[in-house]
Order: C-alpha cells, then sequence, then structure tokens
C-alpha cells in the first residue's frame, strides 16, 4: 500500500518536462471570460494539443498578469490604465489592445419591479445612498438593495467613471465578484439593483433605459446607449501574423466568431 | 552504534572481543547520536521556523504600507475604497464585521455547545456517546466551502422568503453557518475538561441532596470552567479565521450596521476582504499591500486568542491535575 | 425551594440538554440533506436521446447504430412541429422575406451585367424592378391589411411582363404571390407580436430539441445538443407551455408574474395545436431513460459545467493532497519522535510547542497570503521555476497548514505505545534509536495514519490557502506540478457564485460540492475505523 503510494507520487513527479503541447494563457476579466472560455473551447476542438487556460479573475489581474509576462493574452473590459501602461512599458512589453466586441453595462432590477426607465441622476443618488426606497421614483414600496461589482472589477470601473462620475458609494453597497453572482442577486432579491454587461441580462432580470435609451444590440452598436464599451484583448505586441495567438485575436473578426459573440449576448464590432 | 544486536546477544564471556569499546567506536557512537539528534532537532524547529517566516513575509509586504499610510487611519477609518483615484483605507468596518459575526455566532453557539457536552459526559450513557461522537466528528470534518455553498444556495433564499428580508447573504446569515462550524470545537474541548472533573466532586453534591441540574450548573460547569472558556475561545478563533462562508454569504458590505442590532444588513469582514480583493490587485501596489496589512491585523488578533485560550488551558490542566 | 419544582426543574434540563444534541443532528441533516439529494441527482438521472448523443461525440460511450436508430424515430416525431413552425413563418417573417427580395434583385443585376443590353436600358430595367422590390417589402413590413393587398396587386401586374419571364426577376413575383397565399388567414396588425413571440418559442424548442434540422452546425458544443435531462426539458416545456408577462398592479405596488397559455396566445393559427401536440408527444420525441451515470467522477467537462463530470477537479485534488502529505508525514512525525523521545522541557521546547500551537491557530486565509508572498514570489524563482501559482506551492501551504495537525496526531500516537514494549526492546539490548524505528513506530503507526488520513481530509476541503497559490477555474489537466490545476474546493466556490453555465445546471453545481464532501466523509470513516482498531489493539485485544 506505502509502496504503490510511493511508486504513483514519483511518477506524477516524473512527468515534468515530458511532451509539452503548444500552450495558450489567457487571464483576467469576468465580462470577458464567457467569449474567451467559448474562444478557447473552439480552438481546443479544432486543433487538438493546443491547451488553453483561461482564469477570470478580473481586468485588473489581466493586466497585471500582462505585465509580469505571465499570460499571453490579457482580457479587460476596459482600457488599460495610464500607470499600468506606464509598468508594461518598464517591463518590456508593449500592449496592443483588440476590441473584439462591444458591451452594455446594464442597469438591472427585479422584473417585479414597476421602474422600467431611470436617469443617469437618480442611479447616481440610488448608489449614493441618498434615494434609499423604490417609491420615492415611482417604484413599489421596497427597500432598495444595492449591489455592485468588486472595485478591481472593469465594470465596476465603466460604471464608476460613466455614471457615478468617480463619486464614492454609499457605505452599505453589497459587493459581489462576479457578474453572474450580480444577476443571481438581482434574480432573487425584489429591491434590488445592480449593473452587469449585456452578455449576463436574460429573462430573469430586467435591464432599465438610462436617460431614456435602452440597451439593445443597435444603442450599443452604434454608442447611443450612455455605458456601452468595448471588450478587449490585449497582447504584448502586434502578434506574429499567422501564430496561434494571433489567430485567436483576430477570430472575432470571422463568421464562427462573431455567432460565439452574440451566443454569448454580447454584440460583434462588425455585422457579418 | 554500540556494536551489532548479534554481538551482544552473544554472552560475554564466549566473545573474543573485549568489552570496551575502541576510541574509534565510542568517537562513532558519540557523533552518531548527537549529530542525530541535532538532525532530529533541526527538523523539529522547520515549526518554529514557518511561524517565523510567515511573520517575516506578511510584515515584510505590508511594512511599505505601514509605512505610508497612517495606522490610527486604516484602524478607526469606515471607509474602505482601495480604487478610488485617492485611496481610502479603513478597516473599522472591516474589524466591526469580523467581531459582530464572530460575537454573534459565539452566542448561538455557546449555549447549545455547552448543554450538548453536558449532555454527553453526564446524563447519557457511553453506548449513546460513541454514537453521537462521530456525528459531531462528521459537522467537524465537512469543508468550509461546503459550509459557503450551503450558505448562499439553500439558506440566503430560504430566509429572503420565510422573514422577508430584504437580503438574504448578511450578517445572521453568516453567523449561523459559523455557529455551527465552531460547535464541534467548543463541545470537544469542554466535553473533556467536563469529563476531566473528578467523581468526587459530583458524588459529594449528590451526597448534599442535589439533583443532577444544579449539581451540573452549580458544581460540574464552574470546576471545569477553564476548560469551557478555553474551547469557545477556541471556537471563535475559527469563526474569525473563516474566509469561505463569509465570503459567500455575508453580502460584502463594508459597513458597520445601523442599528448595531439589525442582523439583518450585510457585513464584510477581514477574511472576506483579502480572499476577495487580492485575485486582482496590482503585485506591489498600495491595495495589495493593504490587504496584507489586514492579513498581519488578523494574524495578530488570532494571537492573542491563541495566548488567551492556551492560559486558560492552562489553568484547566492544572485544577484537573490538583484533584 | 420546593422539592417537586426542583425536580421537575431537573427534568426539564435533561430534555433542554438532550434538544441540543437534536438540533445538532436536525442542522447535520439540514445541511446534508439538501445538498445530497440535489448532488446524488447528477449521477442519478433520467437521460434522454440528447444526453446519450451527446455522450458519444464528446466522449465515445454508446452504441453508435442504436443511437443513430432512437435519433432517427425522436426525428419523425418531431417533423411535425417543424414543418408548422416553418408555414407560419412563412406569413409573418417579414425581416426574412424582405432579405431574400433583396437577394433575388442582386442576383437580377448580375445577371443583366452579362447580357449586352446598353447601359440605358439596363437601368432602366434595374430602376422598375427596383419600384417592384420596394413596393414588395412595404407589403412584407405592413400591418395594414388594404395596404398590403394594394402592393400585392401592383407587383402581380407585372406577373406577365415580357422583361421579367425567364429572369431571376420573377423570383419578386413568385413571393409576392407565396405571401399572398401565407397570409391568408392572419391578422397582420398581431403580425409583429406573433413574430416576437414566435421567436421566443423557437428559442426554447432550440434548447430542448437541439438545433433546428437545416440550420448550421452551431460552433459552440453546448448549443449542439437539446436538452440531456428529463428534468430540465419538463423545466423547458413548463416555459414553451406558458406565456410569462409582468402586469402592473396599481402605484406602489410591485408587478406580479401573469401566466398564460400559449396555445390561447396563437389563437386561430396554424400553431394553436403545437403545443398540445408537444405536451403529449415528448416522450417520442425525448425517448428519457433512468441512468447510473458514474463516468460522472472520471469525465472532464466543457467550459462552464455545462456537460460532463468532476474528473480533473478529483485529480486535482488528489494530487494536492498526496503531494502536501508526502512533504508534511516526515517532518510530522520526526518532529514528533523528537519532542517525546529526546525533548526535556526547557525553554526551547517550550518555544516549539508555542510555535506549533501558534501554527494551528493562523486563519487559513493568512497562509493563502504567506503561500503567495513566500512560495510564489520568493521560494520558485529561487529555483529558476517560474514565479505562477502551481501543485508544488499550493502543495507546500497545505503542509505547512496542516504540520500542527500532524505532529499533534503523532505525538499522541507515540505517547500512546504503552512502556512495557519500549522498555522490553531496551532490556533486550536494542539501542533507543533502534527502539523507536523497529518496536515503537510501527505500534504508533495506525495512530499516525489516522492521523495522516485526518490531514488529508483537512487538506482536501481547503479553499483560502490554493486560491492564490495553485488553483484555477478553468484549465487543461495539469501536465506537472509547475501547472496550476482545477481543484473540487475552488472548483465548487466558482460553480456557486462565479460561473453564467453553471447556474442554468443547478445539478453540477451540487453534483461539485457533494463529490467533495462524500470523499472527505469516506476519509474520515476510514480514520474513524482504524482508530478503533487500535484502540482494541492497544487494549490488548
Amino acid at each position: 500500500m506505502k509502496r504503490l503510494i510511493c511508486s504513483l507520487v514519483l511518477t506524477m513527479l516524473a512527468v515534468t518536462g515530458l511532451v509539452r503541447a503548444e500552450t495558450l494563457q489567457i487571464d483576467g476579466s469576468t465580462t470577458v471570460g464567457p467569449i474567451a472560455d467559448a474562444f478557447a473551447e473552439y480552438f481546443m476542438r479544432t486543433n487538438p494539443g493546443l491547451e488553453i487556460t483561461v482564469k477570470k479573475t478580473g481586468s485588473g489581474d489581466g493586466a497585471a498578469a500582462l505585465i509580469d509576462s505571465r499570460c499571453d493574452i490579457a482580457t479587460l473590459s476596459r482600457f488599460m490604465k495610464d500607470k499600468e501602461f506606464k509598468a508594461a512599458v518598464d517591463h518590456n512589453v508593449f500592449p496592443v489592445a483588440h476590441a473584439i466586441a462591444m458591451d452594455g453595462v446594464c442597469i438591472i432590477v427585479h422584473p417585479s419591479n414597476t421602474v422600467i426607465a431611470l436617469t443617469t441622476a437618480q442611479v447616481r443618488d440610488i448608489y449614493k445612498g441618498k434615494t434609499k426606497n423604490w417609491k420615492e421614483i415611482g417604484g413599489p414600496d421596497a427597500e432598495i438593495v444595492i449591489v455592485s461589482r468588486d472595485t478591481s472589477s472593469g465594470t465596476y470601473e465603466t460604471f464608476h467613471e460613466k455614471i457615478m462620475d468617480k463619486e464614492e458609494l454609499a457605505k452599505n453597497v453589497e459587493y459581489v465578484n462576479s457578474n453572474p453572482q450580480a444577476q443571481a442577486r438581482v434574480k432573487t432579491t425584489v429591491g434590488a439593483i445592480s449593473y452587469v454587461g449585456i452578455g449576463f441580462v436574460d429573462a430573469d432580470v430586467k435591464a432599465l433605459k438610462i436617460d431614456g435609451i435602452g440597451p439593445t444590440k443597435q444603442t450599443i452598436a452604434n454608442g447611443t446607449y450612455p455605458v456601452s464599451r468595448p471588450l478587449f484583448m490585449f497582447t504584448n505586441g502586434y502578434p506574429k501574423l499567422g501564430s496561434t495567438v494571433f489567430k485567436f485575436c483576430t477570430f472575432y473578426l470571422t463568421e464562427k466568431g462573431q455567432e460565439i459573440i452574440l451566443a454569448k449576448g454580447f454584440v460583434p464590432v462588425t455585422s457579418y | 552504534m554500540q556494536g551489532t544486536l548479534k554481538e551482544t546477544l552473544v554472552p560475554a564471556a564466549d566473545s573474543h572481543r573485549p568489552l570496551v569499546l575502541t576510541p574509534t567506536e565510542d568517537m562513532r557512537g558519540f557523533l552518531t547520536l548527537h549529530l542525530g539528534r541535532t538532525a532530529l532537532f533541526l527538523i523539529t524547529c522547520t515549526s518554529v521556523l514557518a511561524v517565523f517566516l510567515i511573520f517575516l513575509f506578511v510584515i515584510r509586504e505590508a511594512l511599505p504600507f505601514l509605512a505610508k499610510f497612517s495606522i490610527k487611519e486604516f484602524l478607526t477609518s469606515t471607509s474602505w475604497y482601495p480604487e478610488a483615484v485617492t485611496p481610502k483605507f479603513g478597516t473599522l468596518a472591516l474589524l466591526v464585521g469580523s467581531g459582530y459575526v464572530t460575537i454573534v455566532s459565539i452566542i448561538f453557539a455557546v449555549p447549545v455547545g455547552i448543554l450538548a457536552a453536558v449532555f454527553l459526559s453526564d446524563i447519557v450513557s457511553m453506548k449513546v456517546r460513541n454514537i453521537i461522537k462521530p456525528i459531531i466528528e462528521i459537522l467537524a470534518a465537512i469543508p468550509s466551502v461546503a459550509y459557503g455553498f450551503f450558505a448562499v444556495m439553500v439558506l440566503a433564499p430560504w430566509m429572503q422568503q420565510k422573514f422577508g428580508f430584504s437580503t438574504g447573504t448578511n450578517a445572521l446569515n453568516a453567523s449561523l453557518v459559523l455557529a455551527v462550524m465552531a460547535l464541534p470545537t467548543i463541545i470537544s474541548v469542554s466535553e473533556d475538561s467536563i469529563s476531566a472533573t473528578g467523581r468526587e466532586l459530583r458524588e459529594a453534591s449528590y451526597g448534599c441532596g442535589a439533583t443532577r441540574m444544579e449539581t451540573i450548573l452549580k458544581v460540574v460547569i464552574p470546576a471545569a470552567h477553564s476548560g469551557i472558556i478555553a474551547g469557545v475561545v477556541l471556537g471563535m478563533m475559527r469563526a474569525i479565521g473563516e474566509t469561505m462562508v463569509v465570503w459567500m454569504a455575508s453580502g460584502n458590505a463594508a459597513q458597520i450596521p445601523s442599528p448595531w442590532w439589525d442582523l439583518s444588513q450585510s457585513v464584510r469582514t477581514l477574511t472576506a476582504t483579502i480572499a476577495g480583493d487580492m485575485g486582482e490587485t496590482e503585485k506591489g501596489s498600495p491595495h495589495y499591500r493593504a490587504l496584507f496589512a489586514a492579513g498581519l491585523l488578523l494574524l495578530v488578533i488570532t494571537l492573542c486568542l491563541n495566548m488567551v485560550s492556551e492560559y486558560f488551558m492552562i489553568r484547566a490542566k492544572k485544577a484537573g491535575g490538583k484533584r | 425551594m420546593r422539592p417537586g419544582i426542583r425536580i421537575a426543574l431537573d427534568k426539564i434540563f435533561t430534555v433542554v440538554a438532550g434538544a441540543s444534541v437534536v438540533c445538532l443532528c436536525l442542522v447535520l441533516a439540514g445541511v446534508l440533506g439538501p445538498m445530497l439529494w440535489r448532488g446524488g441527482s447528477a449521477v442519478v438521472f433520467k437521460e434522454t436521446i440528447e444526453f446519450r448523443k451527446m455522450q458519444l461525440v464528446l466522449f465515445g460511450r454508446g452504441d453508435e447504430d442504436k443511437i443513430a436508430a432512437e435519433d432517427r424515430q425522436a426525428k419523425i416525431a418531431r417533423a411535425k412541429i417543424y414543418s408548422a413552425i416553418e408555414k407560419f413563418k412563412g406569413g409573418i417573417d417579414s425581416e426574412n422575406l424582405i432579405e431574400k427580395a433583396r437577394q433575388v434583385y442582386r442576383q437580377f443585376g448580375n445577371d443583366l451585367r452579362q447580357t449586352n443590353m446598353s447601359a440605358e436600358d439596363i437601368a432602366e430595367l434595374r430602376s422598375v424592378t427596383r419600384n417592384i422590390r420596394d413596393r414588395l417589402e412595404s407589403a412584407f413590413a405592413s400591418s395594414n391589411t388594404a395596404e398590403v393587398n394594394e402592393s400585392l396587386a401592383y407587383v402581380l401586374n407585372f406577373k406577365d411582363d415580357p422583361r421579367f419571364k425567364n429572369t431571376s426577376a420573377s423570383g419578386l413575383i413568385e413571393l409576392a404571390e407565396q405571401y399572398s397565399k401565407d397570409i391568408h388567414g392572419i391578422n397582420l396588425a398581431e403580425r409583429q407580436r406573433y413574430y416576437q413571440e414566435l421567436r421566443q418559442v423557437e428559442d426554447i424548442l432550440v434548447q430542448l430539441l437541439g438545433p433546428t434540422p437545416g440550420t448550421a452546425t452551431p460552433a459552440l458544443m453546448m448549443n449542439r445538443f437539446g436538452a440531456t435531462r428529463w428534468d430540465l426539458a419538463q423545466k423547458l416545456l413548463g416555459q414553451l407551455l406558458w406565456y410569462e408577462e409582468w402586469v402592473n398592479q396599481g402605484p406602489g405596488q410591485p408587478m406580479v408574474k401573469r401566466l398564460t397559455p400559449r396555445s390561447q396566445r396563437f389563437a386561430g393559427t396554424e400553431i394553436e395545436g403545437l403545443f398540445i401536440y408537444i405536451q403529449q408527444n415528448m416522450p417520442e420525441m425525448l425517448e428519457p431513460r433512468p441512468t447510473f451515470y458514474w463516468q460522472y467522477f472520471i469525465d472532464d467537462s466543457t467550459p462552464g459545467h455545462y456537460f460532463g463530470g468532476v474528473g480533473p477537479e478529483i485529480l486535482g485534488t488528489l494530487l494536492l493532497t498526496l503531494l502536501a502529505m508526502l512533504f508534511v508525514v516526515p517532518f510530522g512525525v520526526i518532529s514528533a519522535a523528537y519532542l517525546v523521545e529526546c525533548a526535556s522541557d526547557n525553554l526551547v521546547i517550550r518555544i516549539i510547542r508555542m510555535s506549533i500551537n501558534t501554527l494551528a491557530g493562523v486563519p487559513s486565509i493568512v497562509f493563502g497570503l504567506f503561500g503567495l508572498a513566500f512560495f510564489v514570489l520568493f521560494f520558485l524563482p529561487l529555483f529558476g521555476a517560474p514565479s505562477k501559482g502551481c501543485i508544488l506551492a499550493a502543495s507546500m501551504t497545505l503542509a505547512v497548514l496542516t504540520l500542527p495537525v500532524m505532529i499533534r496526531a503523532s505525538e499522541e500516537a507515540i505517547r500512546g505505545v504503552p512502556q512495557t514494549y519500549k522498555e522490553a526492546s531496551l532490556a533486550l539490548g536494542a539501542s533507543r534509536f533502534r527502539t523507536f524505528v523497529k518496536v515503537t513506530l510501527p505500534a504508533a503507526l495506525p495512530g499516525i495514519l489516522t492521523g495522516v488520513i485526518l490531514s488529508l481530509s483537512r487538506v482536501a476541503g481547503e479553499t483560502a490557502p490554493v486560491l492564490f497559490t495553485g488553483a484555477v477555474a478553468l484549465g487543461p489537466v495539469p501536465k506537472s506540478i509547475f501547472d496550476p490545476t482545477r481543484t473540487l474546493s475552488y472548483g465548487s466556490y466558482d460553480m456557486a457564485v462565479g460561473d453564467k453555465l453553471a447556474a442554468m445546471m443547478p445539478h453540477n453545481q451540487f453534483g461539485m460540492v457533494v463529490t467533495l464532501v462524500l470523499l472527505i466523509l469516506c476519509l474520515n470513516t476510514v480514520a474513524i475505523v482504524l482508530r478503533s482498531r487500535v484502540f482494541q489493539k492497544l487494549a490488548g485485544h
């Protein structure tokens, strides 16, 4: 018994350094994550022997991984910040952005909420804690449960910049770590309000119109929806033509790629 | 070594060697003994080394932060906005959150725990005790992520429906589950120390005409009080150091509930902050270092609790030994 | 106090104390029960033909011919649905019709360029055709019956026009004829609503029965199959049969959900009877059968755990724990041996014991921080390994975490060996080292093994230390110990809160956490059995 365990462990250790297939390391946003997952699945199916690892821990971590050369592609739901760019250049990494899809940060509420539209100022007041009950803005008599993404998220950055005008959130805001978690909170809580990427809006939640414009594929594609944003993949320099990284980063231009992006609920950059 | 076993088994008279060791053998034996002992000693010291390294590395990563930002603000401000344009690192809300869920979970766990310990040691027979013990061990063995899963997938929606809370992930949810996790520790340590109080105590009490309840409440528990307190403090350590359950079930709102007794509000603990923020922070940024500072804070708190429980354990042993 | 009251209080106390233990048992049942039940459905459930097809494609499992035969059967039952929908769509799918008209126009334009007509003639012909196309489009888009008939009449006027006969422009005429036939009996005012609700129905049908026959195979594996489980199919059937909308109740009140049967929404059209047909023919279309999917524990999964099992997670957890044990057992046993055999009660030993107790009290997240700061960022680069999370770093962190447990258990086991064994061996002339290795250690071995298994179960369940040191949510099966891995513990967390696809398959979420709990419970049961055997043995058979 002991001998079996020993030999098993030794075999596992001995496997170090054996035939290594081609690997691709992708790190970053939880919003772009599903797209990267789906691309990865497709690529691994059509290129056996290729191994793709996708980590979804946040745009900030993706940028840090690219700067440390720990990943080949960083997925970010926001553009790289100035200090990230500076740090990258200091590390001899030259980030190149590929905008692979368009996304809109949708303000979502429970479907039973009678509110269907809000202005940016109203949303700001809610998140600053000034408005405490839905009936103050024309909704049912229910306490507002404010849910936000954690502060290292790209979705949070977009929301904070475009709607909150960089002001502080109220103290009683609940923080969740991912888009699906935010959606799950709103789905199960009658008084909740949160924001997610458009790929995470389904029949269980309701997306509100902001300043009179609702988030649809058209309004996001032509930028009229106030909180629309591109989703990025960053590489170190422009990828070598014909390499796997190149194919991965330009997959969004192909029909299959756009089909996948649509299937995930996002808006393709062009229409094929 | 002092010769092979075979040689020493042979009667001394038949051996062709003198019984006295040659100088080389003596030296060899001396060296092997002491070198061996030193080697073992060094290996044993790895635990000391580990503790030392933990402190060293956590302090090393936290120090640049502590040097730059004011410690007073770190400990007393309730504004935790680490990624804002001017970052604010106030952990008071987080500390209060950790303390809040710990204390509430202890309030739930201590009565149940002590009663259960008393039940197991004094009231039921050995057979029943040996059936119930495994149940407590199973409770202790369930991993924290399973408890967290239960808290967020089963308990939170149930709480929202049944009690009409505006949010199911709140302090009450986290406290209840932490109480369940702390119970096995409290029960086993309390039960050990209650069992360790001698029979004479109980017999003397019964001899004076006390009922079982009076004996337990007025004689046994006070006699075992050091061990029970040690158990409770160990349970507190488990609750305050728990990460997964609070990360999933407490809602993560960095606020101090107002009013203070409102358990249905969302809170955030130190552990959940570290776990939640670390994955996405840039290595070396002030946010990263602030998280290590929070970890240092946590370490110091659990260290103090550890020393308190040690003190009570020693007192319990002394008390047990006297009798 | 009167004696009667005191006795009553005593009895009440006994009951209350008993109640606390009963409470404990109930809590255990309440925590494990729902999880085991729902997790169990990941392995024991009713599968459908879609599941069997998926298993064949993804894992190469199953009898290909039999499955193909069943698939053909199912397709026969489903054919009626698709034809009814096609027919209905013909009348209302304006976008599609407009696109077709445009294609015909483009084709005609291309054909004209191949002929040798003069440029002005071509331009004139094209402009006439463009007019026809525009009128046709307005006929498709309008919901006013009079307007539609007028436009169609305009187009059909050109039916016998010699310029268009036998050219591709006659396609426009054909479209007009087909359209006037299709819209017979459809209330055009409702067309917009029909179109939207039909889209909903089609979406649900795709989830239920797989991609519509005739369309291209979807790129993603999860979209290629319909409902793989009977319970999922029933849920989708519910969505199909009932139309859900939220209605206003009045000012200040939340909206309420109202369900109307879909057949009512499509009353008077061809697909009114479709819904009853689907409901009655579900078994023929999906061919459900109960199954025991034990391969759940060895299969890999598609991204998001939509299909497949937890094989790589189990492998990752086992690798981590075994490697951690490999590090911790020697250190733990040797330290315990030293503390029992050679240590005297002086300051150094007191410091060591204090360190062991301190280590036992450090929170697991601080171990995670330590693992990140020391093992990943400092230790690994010393040996030239890349400074990223990997199995090696995670198992070393877990080893440090579990060191105190190991030392305590070993110490207890070694101390538990009766003095008589040791004295007998020494009396026979064996040296202390030999005594320890050949006599004490084997006698203490069952106890040490119990300690190993208890540490193993603790390590397998830990999440916080591996978060930053070696666990990933999605990744390939690790090839070496310098790769990160998926684990059951981190996977359970990710499934519960992080994954959109996982939420669509709740049985997979519960399945993973139940696998973890069962693994740990099994290990603990083995430890308990071992311990009672040890107890018996040392007590003297």
